[in-house]
């Protein structure tokens, strides 16, 4: 990656009374990416997006939205991100609609037409007209989103999007996060400690961990890395393959469920093959799981100690 | 002003601001049938005899009184002065009920202090704050547009008080002409003023607590991010201000105390609480005040972080 970046941070540090809570961040998202922002509650996410929208100080560093620092050009730093902060919460006595136009009227340009664009993107067309405080927790989410979508932001910033929808609500979002990072070149960051969601919508992920940054990297980079794998072998008989993988090969393997199952390296997996039917083994299928993004972040946060 | 108009939107989309107009108006309507049916105010008729009537008046109060009692009754005091003046005393109408319902501008306070401590303080009880300011407005402008939207409040209910109070007043007791004549008692003695004239002081001098306690209000409710703080205690001050100021009477310093300025109505009524004490001097500790409240509320809303609840 190239580009521009859309925002940067650099060495962003946040103190709370003599609390160091973020301790120095580090990291560009470039415009068209969806980077997911993970770590388990409690790591400084949140006080992080707080920061990148201005609504928390740094104590230190500085952010970058599109060159103008949050610091010292807020106006046009903040004019170019959307955002919705924890959860989506509007004005409930108000419908969705006066919701929007309340916020369309604090910036620049946005007109009646965009309103209504927005609203259908978000697929609110029916219940705009109603109170928001009849709102599912799952329409409410859509609102939030239509209010960060009002004024064509070119950083979109997701606290949390998929709490509280249901699975069809979570693909929809997922969906349309996707159409706005590929087709309008949005960078998008989501923050999440459901890592099976970041995987699915993100092309990077920062993992934060006690208010640090441990690591950085594209979401398949993180699934190939690891390379031991669990391989599944579908083989009779099972106890002469036990046998001799562990005898020849030197690798433990167990029997589970009619299946050899073993841990290996990926380039270890034809001799593997080659020595159990060498030794008449029949095999019917051979399964390589790859070990998920989870078994991935917790490696790398180890447990979640709130210092 | 867009950012105004949110905040009036944002206002009057609200149940709770409706209920204030309606009780406002409950109240005169209230107090206009009250003093028509049970009281006797415009039940008196002074007609072409009204000096008889006067005098019919005094024998009838004086009666079984000793001298003592006489010298103080207030009704007969005016009686009199109208027979000395040679003025025919007014009927009582809707200018002296609009008068009367200037006590009520005590309730237009209250109503601008629970405005003035909800505009900032509900923001951050909704969550709705995040979203507020992450505008490319500067806060200083939000902030701004909320105090102004509160003052804009309590001009519309003060409009809203007097109109009501002139259409209640005008149905139930009748005009007396455009701007007439009217005789009240000024703490020494009795004066004639005219009608506009008293209307004008006594909701201008009452909007001065208003403004006061508003601000006071607004600040509590900047800096606690609370409104029922903010309502408690605004309230609590503008009750219980005149006992605190009888509490601190002995001490020289009492005159810089808030409360001893806020009842600008002692230089024109009466005598300064406490001697020395100026108009201008007044002012000055008001501005003071005034501007104390603002500012901290200002301070505290721009630089403080936005954190969780």
């Amino acid at each position: 990656m190239t580009a521009e970046s859309a925002m940067q941070l650099i060495d962003v540090k946040k103190n709370i009374g003599s609390k160091q809570i973020i301790k120095g961040l580090n990291f560009d998202i470039y415009p068209g990416e969806v980077f997911g922002f993970l770590g388990p509650n409690g790591a400084g996410k949140t006080t992080t997006i707080r920061m990148m929208v201005g609504l928390m100080k740094l104590t230190e560093g500085d952010v970058l939205i599109e060159g103008k620092s949050i610091k010292t050009e807020y106006k046009e730093a903040i004019r170019r991100v959307g955002a919705i902060v924890e959860n989506p919460e509007m004005y409930p006595f108000m419908t969705g609609w006066k919701n929007l136009q309340h916020y369309a009227r604090m910036m620049p340009a946005v007109t009646e037409e965009r309103i209504k664009e927005v609203v259908t993107l978000v697929g609110l067309d029916k219940a705009i007209n109603e109170k928001v405080g009849r709102y599912s927790l799952g329409m409410r989410q859509r609102l939030g989103i239509a209010q960060a979508l009002l004024h064509n932001p070119s950083i979109l910033i997701l606290d949390e999007p998929t709490n509280g929808l249901d699975p069809s609500g979570i693909r929809e979002i997922r969906r349309y996060i996707r159409n706005l990072a590929e087709k309008e070149n949005v960078a998008v960051i989501v923050s999440s400690h459901l890592l099976s969601e970041i995987e699915l919508m993100c092309d990077r992920i920062g993992i934060i961990k006690n208010g640090e940054l441990i690591a950085i990297e594209t979401v398949q980079e993180a699934l190939n890395k690891t390379d031991v794998k669990d391989i599944h072998i579908e083989a009779v008989p099972l106890e002469t393959g036990r046998n001799i993988v562990q005898e020849k090969l030197q690798i433990n393997a167990a029997i589970e469920k009619e299946e050899l199952v073993l841990s290996a390296k990926r380039e270890e997996i034809p001799s593997i093959i080659k020595s159990l039917v060498d030794g008449q083994v029949e095999i019917f299928g051979v399964q390589v799981k790859r070990s998920t993004l989870e078994d991935k972040f917790l490696d790398l946060i180890g447990e979640n100690t709130i210092e | 002003m867009n950012l105004v108009y949110n905040e009036q939107v944002k206002l009057y989309a609200r149940k709770s601001t409706w209920i204030m107009f309606v009780i406002l108006a409950v109240i005169i309507l209230g107090i206009a049938i009250l003093g028509k049916t049970v009281g006797d105010l415009g039940n008196e008729e002074y007609g072409e005899d009204w000096r008889q009537q006067l005098e019919q008046e005094n024998a009838e109060l004086t009666e079984g009184m000793d001298e003592e009692q006489i010298a103080y009754d207030q009704v007969v005091k005016e009686n009199n002065y109208y027979l000395e003046n040679d003025i025919k005393p007014q009927n009582y109408d809707v200018w002296q009920s609009v008068i009367d319902n200037s006590m009520l501008s005590a309730l237009l306070s209250l109503f601008t202090i629970i405005v003035a401590a909800g505009i900032v303080a509900h923001e951050f009880r909704w969550g709705t704050i995040k979203l507020l300011l992450i505008r490319p407005v500067s806060r200083t402008k939000i902030l701004f547009s909320k105090y102004v939207s509160v003052l804009l409040f309590a001009l519309t209910s003060l409009v809203f008080l007097l109109l009501f109070s002139w259409l209640t007043g005008a149905v139930f007791f009748g005009v007396n002409g455009i701007n007439p004549t009217l005789v009240l008692n000024s703490g020494d003695g009795f004066v004639q003023v005219s009608a506009l004239h008293e209307i004008t002081r006594s909701y201008g001098f009452s909007l001065v607590n208003l403004v006061m306690m508003s601000a006071l209000a607004f600040m509590i409710s900047s800096i606690f991010r609370n409104s029922g703080l903010a309502i408690g205690f605004a309230i609590f001050l503008m009750m219980a201000g005149s006992s605190i100021m009888g509490f601190f009477l002995q001490y020289d310093w009492a005159k810089f105390i808030l409360f001893a300025n806020t009842n600008l109505d002692q230089y024109y009524r009466g005598t300064p609480l406490i001697e020395g004490m100026t108009l201008p001097f007044s002012v000055m500790v008001l501005l003071v005040y005034y501007l104390v409240f603002l500012v901290l509320s200002w301070v505290f809303f721009t630089k403080r972080d936005v954190a969780g609840h």
